[in-house]
């Protein structure tokens, strides 16, 4: 793929936004004719992703209850289930009872908004990890 | 295994698997497609991006609400996660390998610096003029075509853009698939003729 155009303009990311609404918006019968026309197995080929989506999460799945059998499970909370708010509420949190930390990191990181939420959820299971965040009920934090 | 807040306005696990298993086969090309859109400007492939976007709707990580289409959904869970693989990258230094010819044993690991110079800056906004060109230059014969084409880059959408080009709801989406088309023939795969 190409690297050289990894720093695509907003232009370019609407022209995107507007091919996308166009293949939402068709017609199931003019999909599928172009897909006939440019012999594009592109159908195959989102069956198979999904697949292997089906099976990598089953996967994990049993990893994580052969872990942790379900009904005796106190394993660390599950961070990618927080949604983005609570996230950053926690990291913030963090960061505030740990101003040792927050004074290492960058005044972007400590502020946390221009963090992606990519970025908060890295760095909250990396203090997971270290064994150092505190966590709440995740039943009550959930996406 | 179902999250218990779920209740009734999001789809369970289990149901997001049954939708997406017994879509039709213009939904899992309209799902490619879609993917393969939003990997145009990325170092990533349109399978990963798509596996990606099964895997975080199948695990509960995003949720889906049951007045919201399981395609629509999905195309919105890839464009997030498009956006933030292509953030990670652009933060992420790049290390390269490199050797001397012939001399495979003398490695250098190099760290690029992430922070782009004004000469990358300036090389980054030339390409992405070019490209711009490149794409007016597919509708050469289509005045109102690069009309439309203009007003979307320029963020206009709806009535705003059909009044820019004096088109109907059936003439703009007709001429809208022209664009699509055209461009995904000029490219197919990324942003590369």
């Amino acid at each position: 793929m190409s690297q050289k155009n990894k720093g695509q303009s907003p232009r370019l990311d609407r022209l995107t936004d507007m091919l996308v609404e166009d293949i939402l918006a068709s017609s199931d019968a003019d999909l599928l004719a172009e897909a006939a026309a440019d012999k594009d197995d592109g159908a195959t080929q989102a069956r198979r992703a999904f697949e292997r989506a089906s099976r990598t999460v089953g996967f994990r799945r049993i990893a994580r209850n052969q872990r942790h059998p379900p009904g005796r499970r106190q394993g660390p909370a599950n961070i990618r289930a927080l949604d983005p708010k609570t996230a950053r509420g926690w990291l913030d949190a963090y960061l505030a009872s740990n101003p040792e930390t927050a004074g290492q990191l960058s005044r972007a990181v400590r502020r946390g908004s221009k963090l992606s939420d990519e970025d908060v959820y890295g760095m909250l299971e990396a203090l997971q990890l270290r064994g150092v965040l505190t966590e709440k009920p995740i039943e009550q934090s959930r996406r | 295994m179902q999250p218990r807040h779920a209740g009734a306005s999001l789809l369970t696990q289990v149901e997001v698997k049954r939708s997406i298993s017994l879509l039709t086969a213009a939904d899992w090309l309209r799902l490619h497609k879609v993917a393969r859109a939003f990997c145009r400007d990325a170092a990533f492939e349109a399978d990963d991006l798509l596996q990606e976007a099964f895997q975080r709707a199948l695990d509960g990580t995003r949720h889906c609400t049951r007045t919201l289409d399981i395609v629509h959904f999905l195309a919105g869970v890839m464009r997030s996660i498009a956006s933030d693989w292509r953030k990670a990258r652009k933060r992420r230094p790049e290390m390269n390998l490199v050797t001397q010819t012939g001399a495979l044993r003398e490695v250098v690991l190099q760290v690029r610096d992430n922070s782009p110079v004004a000469e990358e800056v300036l090389a980054v906004n030339e390409e992405a003029g070019r490209l711009q060109a490149a794409i007016f230059a597919l509708f050469v014969d289509d005045a109102l075509a690069q009309r439309l084409l203009e007003g979307i880059m320029d963020g206009l959408a709806g009535a705003q853009l059909r009044s820019l080009t004096g088109l109907s709801e059936t003439e703009f989406a007709s001429k809208r698939r022209l664009i699509r088309r055209r461009v995904d023939k000029a490219y197919p795969k990324d942003w590369t003729p």
